[in-house]
């Protein structure tokens, strides 16, 4: 599974996004507002989901407003700090 | 203590909300006037102008008199004419008071006002716990004191504060031309500022949370009971507190004498981890803090500065 995929799977999951199955997300569309349409106290939940399934903490505030931008920049910045230690 | 009052006439509450605004009420010439005589004639002179200008605006502008109306009506039902005239000059004056020691603070600086700490050592614990702090209070007495006062904590402090457009309301630290005193998060910017709380937390420092006014949508609110009728409050302290097991310390500074303020730590809150994303989940712990609050304006009921009308509420976005 990519990262990609099980990002979907977790965001469906875990924020109970239940009008969506992982297939429904599109992963260049925007996660806040228009688009998957989360708000601000998703973005906490997304912050700790993210931590508990992959072991990334979302440290840096400029780096967390980029990777918070699609489903597919957030599973780039997951990557890229896994990569990197 | 606050029996249930009759709804406002639907066309008095969509009026009252269209015209409410945070800003202050006072033009740039009238705080420039009281500033000067703050460093003219001092804190005390101020103090007397307070109780003409308060006379004035409650004899002769109504917009001005009925802006304490919702709160009051609800901690004093049943006054008659006379009684509810007295209610708004008694809270008028206190809020005109409070900010010209917050000028007088800014201006003149300490050695102006003592301020004294209940259970500060239960505060310092709480910070030293490592988890971070919010700092959970209301717009009761004069909540820039508390801030100024949290620099015992030797702690970074932030503040999400929203300000609106044209706001001529000087803070203490924009007097002194201090501005990087406290780090102010807008809730108005990207994500609500949620990113930024989460940040401070997890630095191990200070957030303070006005706790008492809704910023955003239903979803980040719960309906709770507040004087006798139904209000929302946000929950994004709770969550935050359940996202990072920070403590929630419920504090409300006041006037406790002439030239006396007192930060009172009513009651913390702890909020068990992984809650989710749910605001009802958050209920009781909202609930918790708006007893404590409707403690306070029992005991202080000219000390409580919502204007603000909750109990008729569109959450402000």
């Amino acid at each position: 599974m990519t990262t990609v995929e099980k990002l979907k799977t977790i965001l469906v999951e875990e924020l109970h996004l239940e009008e969506l199955t992982p297939g429904d997300i599109d992963e260049n569309a925007p996660l806040f507002g228009e688009g998957l349409g989360l708000d601000s106290l998703d973005a906490v939940e997304l912050v700790v989901i993210i931590q508990k399934h992959f072991g990334v903490e979302i440290k840096d505030l400029d780096e967390g407003k980029t990777a918070f931008q699609s489903v597919q920049a957030l599973a780039s910045y997951i990557e890229g700090r896994l990569k990197n230690g | 203590m606050a029996e249930a009052i009759p709804p406002m006439d639907e066309t008095d509450a969509r009026r009252d909300r269209k015209s409410w605004s945070a800003r202050s009420i006072g033009s740039r010439w009238q705080h420039r006037f009281f500033y000067a005589l703050i460093r003219l004639a001092g804190r005390r002179a101020a103090h007397v102008m307070v109780v003409f200008v308060a006379l004035y605006y409650v004899l002769f502008c109504p917009s001005v008199r009925d802006r304490a109306r919702p709160y009051l009506s609800r901690r004093f039902p049943g006054r008659n004419a006379l009684l509810r005239l007295w209610d708004r000059f008694r809270i008028t004056v206190e809020i005109g008071r409070v900010l010209v020691d917050r000028a007088a603070l800014g201006i003149l600086g300490p050695g102006q006002l003592t301020v004294r700490h209940s259970h500060r050592e239960d505060l310092l614990e709480r910070v030293r716990e490592g988890r971070g702090a919010i700092l959970l209070t209301a717009h009761a007495g004069c909540w820039q004191f508390a801030m100024e006062s949290l620099r015992m904590l030797e702690t970074p402090v932030s503040l999400l504060l929203h300000r609106e457009e044209g706001d001529v309301d000087l803070h203490i630290f924009e007097h002194r031309g201090d501005a990087g005193a406290f780090r102010i998060i807008d809730p108005a910017g990207p994500l609500g500022g949620a990113l930024e709380m989460l940040h401070v937390l997890k630095q191990g420092e200070v957030l303070c949370i006005m706790g008492d006014r809704a910023m955003g949508g239903d979803r980040s609110t719960v309906e709770v009971d507040f004087l006798g009728g139904r209000v929302r409050i946000p929950v994004t302290p709770y969550q935050l507190a359940s996202a990072t097991g920070a403590p929630v310390v419920v504090i409300f500074p006041y006037t406790s004498g002439p030239g006396n303020y007192s930060l009172q730590v009513a009651k913390v809150i702890r909020v068990p981890e992984d809650l989710g994303r749910a605001p009802e989940a958050y209920r009781p712990y909202a609930e918790a803090f708006i007893r404590e609050l409707e403690g306070f304006v029992e005991g202080r009921p000219y000390q409580f500065f919502n204007f603000f009308d909750m109990w008729n509420q569109e959450p402000m976005r």
